[in-house]
């Protein structure tokens, strides 16, 4: 048995063009449809591990998949606005804990999720470096981020403006990292996260600025009346919220009615949920309740079916491969007749001509599945973040 | 022999198996942050041995306006508990990002009933002050009825954390629910005496008590520890001619200069202590008794 491997071997080596076409098309044929079903099984893991952590979440009538993909995974769609009376109102049922979530924002590409800081007693969310914010205009960073862009606390981010011709528009809020979160391999380390206030200045619904009434330039004064002071659009506002200026800070209006775009409800218990559930029914409640487990389990079924279709094409694409490298092995034989019948009337049998060739063949299939090993280790190891960069 | 040596180690290892865990439940406290002394009496009434109840705030400032920093904001991001007076009280607790479902905002149950107070100056863009009592009234302690619903929210706030500990809460509760019933019955039978009689007082802080108590009270913005100005007295001379009172209630004990420019002008001083911070003597129940104590001199 060893001869007819040391001969195959001598000849694989020989011919490496060969072996190398040979042991790559087999390779691909293996390792494309495990691979893609390792990713497939940790991007349903993913998305199904984070939805059932998140029991219920409400948020206007529309889309119940966007709201899920920006709420849970802090999606590019943001679904339309509700306000934070619906955090009070969840409060006041006392059937379940609010945790209001604003996900408008990005910063640097990054999604900025304002937020209290229940969120992450919630998800469990522990720091790696640094602390917590405890002031309007500072955020923490998630893992990824830091990475990504190389910040550590003590740096800074500045929101980024909507759209880049928004003359009219809100200055950038340049905030201060005061901490790194420790991966979660989620979509969590993926976003930076500010109070939930934090993020209505950064939409301009509050701002910090000079004190009018005392002012001495009197050219960002509009109108000065007894009990009133109007200034113009000169009036600068801070970008910046710092210990110097916090106090000049304020929101203008309720913050009762400032927006959301979601709220995460976790009942109380099983029970509690099934009536908060039960509330949301009515028609005239202007918000939905969605578990986003479900919504999530929908997706996944639609995903099983593609994946059916791409496991049917990677079959038939295979099958033919298969064929063409079953035509290029008896090509080959052909070709090398007069070299079998050389190894015949040296005296080797028919059945050690069949060893030698199958020596060759086991030797390919041995090395394509190395490869195809080692390709799927790499896979699986990268697998949490392959999927985020590419599924989530 | 070898068993003999060992049973009574085994013995003590089966009885701390059950008792520690009692022992560790039983030791557990409630590590409970709040923003005035009213509140941290009501939360150490309440609670008990289970509670340690903590009000960073030092002894000499008004908790209302002092500013906690970083750190101390972290201790109280780290509480058990955070127990807020509502109604605009402690405006540092706007600017900071606190852990929202830990905080107990006591004057929930009767936002709806909260005193709005007018400044001189609205805001299109900014109201000032260095020291301003504008917006919404916030001594709601000083109304008992609404000290009894803060109360009450502080308790079901505690029984929320340990419902284990729900009959304890709710006999402490009670007994304090008792007391402050007591001095709300008092404080309406002097509002009674009184009838409406025309009193001062030196700081905007007495919202509720005129209100609760039906006492006739015109506000100003003096300070115990400080002898008005020119300005103000010559304010206050203007405001008698149509407020004929005869009392100034005091926050603190009054500078003996200011008592005696009151006292030629035929006004007698009392002192009413909110009691915003931790008493040097004697506690939440004591200090509101003297109160009444001083308010009765009024019609004595």
């Amino acid at each position: 048995m060893m001869d007819s491997l040391y001969l195959a071997w001598r000849y694989l080596v020989y011919n490496k063009k060969k072996t190398f076409i040979l042991v790559c098309c087999i390779t691909i044929i293996a390792a494309l449809p495990l691979a893609l079903e390792v990713l497939l099984n940790e991007s349903e893991r993913q998305l199904a591990l984070r939805a059932k952590s998140s029991p219920l979440l409400i948020g206007a009538k529309g889309s119940a998949l966007d709201l899920v993909m920006n709420s849970l995974y802090f999606g590019d769609e943001v679904p339309e606005t509700i306000t934070m009376a619906a955090t009070d109102q969840v409060m006041d049922t006392g059937l379940a804990a609010p945790i209001p979530l604003y996900v408008r924002f990005k910063s640097r590409g990054f999604p900025i999720v304002g937020t209290t800081l229940d969120y992450f007693d919630f998800r469990s969310l522990e720091l790696a470096q640094g602390d917590m914010f405890t002031m309007l205009g500072q955020c923490i960073i998630g893992a990824e981020v830091a990475r990504e862009l190389a910040l550590k606390p003590g740096d800074f981010v500045v929101s980024s403006p909507e759209t880049l011709f928004d003359i009219a528009g809100v200055y950038p809020l340049k905030m201060k990292i005061t901490g790194v979160l420790a991966p979660s391999h989620n979509a969590d380390d993926l976003a930076v996260f500010a109070d939930i206030q934090t993020a209505w200045v950064i939409q301009g619904l509050g701002h910090g600025h000079k004190d009018v009434t005392r002012t001495t330039d009197s050219s960002v004064i509009l109108k000065k009346e007894e009990s009133n002071v109007t200034a113009n659009a000169k009036l600068m506002q801070y970008t910046e919220i710092t210990k110097d200026n916090i106090d000049s800070f304020h929101l203008h209006g309720d913050a009762i009615n400032f927006p959301l775009t979601a709220v995460l409800a976790l009942p109380y218990d099983e029970k509690a949920g099934t009536i908060l559930q039960g509330r949301y029914l009515e028609k005239e409640m202007p918000y939905q309740i969605v578990r986003p487990k479900e919504v999530i389990d929908t997706l996944m079924a639609n995903i099983f079916k593609i994946r059916n279709v791409l496991d049917a094409v990677i079959l038939f694409v295979g099958s033919a491969t298969l064929l063409a490298l079953v035509l290029v092995f008896s090509l080959s034989l052909r070709l090398r007749e007069r070299e079998i019948d050389v190894i015949f009337k040296l005296g080797c049998s028919r059945a050690t001509i069949v060893k030698l060739l199958g020596a060759e063949l086991f030797i390919i299939i041995l090395i394509s599945a190395g490869v195809c090993a080692g390709l799927l280790a790499f896979v699986h190891y990268y697998d949490q973040s392959l999927v985020r960069s590419l599924f989530i | 022999m070898r068993s003999n040596r060992s049973a009574p180690i085994l013995l003590m290892f089966v009885i701390l198996m059950f008792t520690l865990p009692l022992k560790v439940s039983a030791g557990e406290k409630l590590t409970i942050y709040t923003v005035n002394y009213p509140l941290t009496y009501f939360a150490e009434r309440i609670g008990g041995d289970h509670v340690k109840v903590i009000l960073p705030a030092p002894a000499d400032v008004d908790p209302a306006f002092w500013e906690p920093d970083d750190d101390i904001v972290r201790q109280y991001q780290k509480a058990d508990l955070i127990i807020l007076n509502g109604a605009g009280y402690a405006k540092w607790t706007r600017k900071v990002s606190l852990p929202m479902l830990r905080m107990v905002d006591t004057s929930r149950a009767f936002k709806d009933d909260l005193v709005h107070i007018q400044t001189n100056v609205t805001h299109s863009h900014g109201p000032g002050g260095d020291h301003s009592h504008g917006g919404t009234a916030f001594t709601t302690w000083l109304d008992f009825s609404q000290a009894t619903m803060q109360a009450e929210a502080i308790y079901r706030a505690l029984v929320r954390k340990l419902p284990a500990q729900k009959q304890i809460f709710s006999e402490n509760f009670e007994e304090l629910r008792g007391d402050l019933q007591e001095l709300d019955k008092q404080l309406a039978a002097i509002g009674e005496r009184l009838a409406r009689v025309p009193f001062f007082a030196s700081h905007p802080i007495y919202q509720y008590l005129a209100r609760r108590y039906n006492m006739n009270i015109k506000m100003m913005m003096w300070e115990p520890n400080e002898d008005p100005d020119d300005n103000e007295w010559q304010h206050l001379q203007e405001i008698s001619q149509e407020h004929t009172a005869r009392w100034m209630i005091w926050e603190g004990e009054p500078l003996s200069v200011s008592m005696e420019k009151l006292k030629n002008m035929g006004i007698n001083s009392i002192v009413y202590a909110p009691c915003m911070n931790r008493p040097e003597n004697g506690d939440f129940l004591s200090v509101m008794q003297a109160n009444i104590q001083n308010l009765r001199k009024a019609y004595q």
